[in-house]
């Protein structure tokens, strides 16, 4: 009997649910981000937050990782929107080349996939047959307008040295490669360049020995904030104000660096509205609009003082 | 006093303090010989100004390899001390941008802050793992995670910044060119090797490590001597956080990522025996000179970051491999 009333209940109550959300009715739409723990994610997870309310004709599902490598749980967060049945999934992938296979089985079962912050590698997706777009910055435009304001203040032949972000991580290379195409384009000299991991104590460790080895460095490229931090804290303990350093992300913490002139620019790629905007092609797409093609460039803005 | 004979200047404790000095002159002279090679290789490396950043660049791991020292030589380890460092650098950058006091009162408040956050994750990494007698190194990799997600939480994964310029001031200061965070660090090295060497507690700590049933036996609190040292662990972490953020002027839940792995290697290349009760924290200073020599000097010659980073495994391989013909030989 009790069964039988439980049973009955649990019956009720899934109708219930259905058709409750019959008559909603409003696409869903599943978020997955890279790590969370890094400052970058966690605004845009903030923005797309405000975004769904603000909206409020979509359901956000957001779901991020434990740390930036952590590509299995992001393949096991598609799968489970597959389950869940969601209408569209805006993904930024951790690994541009594991990430196409899961997406594939998605957009078989008739979900709108939008690829965004990191494009999926080109030829693993001609492998698998998969076309998509990719909505994001050019990491390697962003660093090379960085790359070039550092070049026209110095001027050719300048002595300039990188800091890159972790290795093998795409928009480590991709802002690597923006900073070489500068100091292509102003002849200037590239005396060394090295990773400190995108964190602040390691670029001032590293830095201040590149610095030793080369007392006579007049420019510094950082693939971010964080070790362009580093770096800055790095020439004020040499007592080095000559020496000029561009940034990237442009995080609340440099805004001062730059005002005081510290910091002579960083780039601000808008991570806030990029996950926000991704969404917005997601529901155009989902409401009949047409297919997206190649490469969808967001905004990304050079950040100088005055 | 107990059955065991603890009592500082005991005849066995003169032999052992001479085998750990002969211990040491073997660290020595690897550390000399690494500094000689570097500045034949490199004309910058011994200038003025590369010994100053040689010793800012070591002072965190130094002193987070002190506290770990404690914990190795009872026979634990501690694999969570980077991420109580930033967690205590998050707790100490939220009390030192509080609004409405003065500089004094805020550095005072964020140092006691930081301090006392670290130690606090030290004594509960010490309490758990001794009242259960469970394996620190589970604990601690818990801890890891529980630290590292407490200072994301707190700081909403945002860096924490603007600090009031006398602390700023106190990271960068110079006397003769000698980092004053560095000297703090020293201190550290003088007190723990003072408490280690001349101490009952310090002796139980060795104790600890060769034989726990004796110690435990001979009726000493076993259980709150584990717990003190897993608390020193969590105060230096602490302190290095306080070193951290006056060092950078900035506060990074992300800081300190893989920074225990340093100061374990900091430890055992000093040759502290991973299976606790011999070793000494002067080793340990010489352990950490040796990672930060290596890691400014292979700069300083250019190898790539790769090489590098090869390079800096190797030492720590060898640096155990004759850790096992030490062991080998001062036991026969």
């Amino acid at each position: 009997m009790k069964l039988m009333k439980f049973a009955a209940a649990a019956a009720t109550s899934i109708l219930l649910s259905t058709s409750i959300a019959a008559a909603d009715d409003k696409p869903v739409v599943g978020l997955i981000m890279k790590s969370l723990a890094n400052e970058f994610f966690q605004n845009m997870l903030a923005g797309a937050e405000a975004h769904a309310e603000k909206r409020g004709d979509y359901e956000l599902r957001a779901v991020g990782m434990q740390n930036e490598t952590d590509f299995e749980s992001q393949i096991n967060a598609v799968e489970n929107f597959i389950t869940q049945g969601v209408d569209a999934i805006v993904v930024a992938p951790a690994d541009s080349k594991a990430m196409v296979r899961p997406l594939k089985r998605a957009m078989e079962a008739g979900i709108v996939v939008i690829n965004f912050d990191v494009a999926l590698d080109e030829g693993a997706k001609k492998q698998q047959g998969v076309d998509l777009a990719f909505v994001g910055p050019d990491n390697r435009g962003g660093a090379k307008m960085a790359g070039d304001a550092l070049g026209s203040a110095l001027g050719e032949g300048a002595k300039v040295v990188i800091i890159e972000g972790n290795p093998g991580a795409d928009n480590a290379t991709q802002r690597r490669l923006g900073f070489e195409d500068a100091v292509a384009e102003h002849k200037l000299n590239l005396l060394d360049s090295r990773t400190a991991h995108w964190e602040t104590e390691e670029a001032n460790q590293v830095f201040a020995t590149m610095l030793t080895a080369n007392p006579d460095i007049q420019g510094v490229m950082a693939a971010n904030d964080s070790m362009a931090i580093g770096v800055v804290k790095a020439l004020e303990s040499a007592g080095r104000s000559d020496i000029k350093v561009v940034g990237f992300d442009a995080i609340p913490a440099v805004l001062p660096m730059i005002e005081d002139g510290r910091l002579l620019a960083s780039v601000d790629q808008f991570g806030q509205e990029m996950a926000a905007n991704s969404i917005d092609l997601a529901l155009d797409v989902l409401a009949g609009g047409p297919q997206l093609e190649g490469w969808v460039k967001t905004p990304i803005e050079l950040v100088a003082g005055e | 006093m107990s059955a065991v004979d603890i009592t500082p200047h005991s005849p066995e404790k003169t032999s052992m303090s001479i085998r750990s000095v002969i211990n040491n002159a073997g660290i020595g002279i690897a550390l000399l010989l690494m500094i000689l090679f570097f500045s034949v290789a490199s004309e910058h490396f011994l200038s003025a100004n590369n010994i100053t950043n040689i010793l800012t660049q070591i002072t965190i791991n130094l002193v987070l390899a002190v506290g770990m020292t404690f914990v190795i030589l009872i026979g634990g380890i501690d694999l969570s001390v980077g991420s109580v460092m930033a967690f205590a650098a998050v707790v100490a950058g939220k009390a030192i941008t509080l609004p409405g006091l003065g500089a004094t009162e805020l550095i005072i408040l964020a140092v006691l802050a930081g301090v006392l956050a670290g130690m606090i994750c030290g004594i509960l990494n010490g309490v758990v793992s001794a009242y259960w007698s469970l394996p620190s190194f589970i604990i601690t990799l818990g801890m890891l995670n529980i630290a590292r997600g407490a200072a994301l939480q707190i700081s909403g994964a945002q860096t924490i910044y603007s600090f009031p310029f006398a602390f700023e001031e106190f990271g960068s200061m110079l006397i003769y060119g000698v980092p004053v965070v560095f000297l703090v660090a020293l201190a550290l090295v003088v007190i723990a090797w003072f408490v280690l060497n001349r101490t009952v507690f310090g002796r139980l700590i060795y104790g600890i490590g060769n034989n726990e049933e004796a110690v435990r036996l001979a009726g000493h609190p076993v259980f709150w001597y584990k717990v003190a040292a897993f608390s020193i662990c969590g105060l230096t972490a602490g302190i290095a956080a306080i070193i951290y953020m006056a060092r950078l002027n900035i506060s990074s839940p992300i800081a300190g990522i893989g920074f225990e792995l340093n100061a374990i290697a900091a430890v055992i290349i000093g040759g502290t025996s991973l299976s606790g009760g011999r070793g000494s924290v002067i080793g340990t200073l010489l352990g950490a000179f040796i990672i930060g020599v290596l890691a400014n000097g292979l700069i300083l010659i250019g190898l790539s970051d790769f090489v590098r980073q090869m390079i800096t495994g190797l030492v720590i391989v060898i640096a155990v491999i004759l850790d096992h013909y030490r062991a080998k030989y001062s036991a026969s």
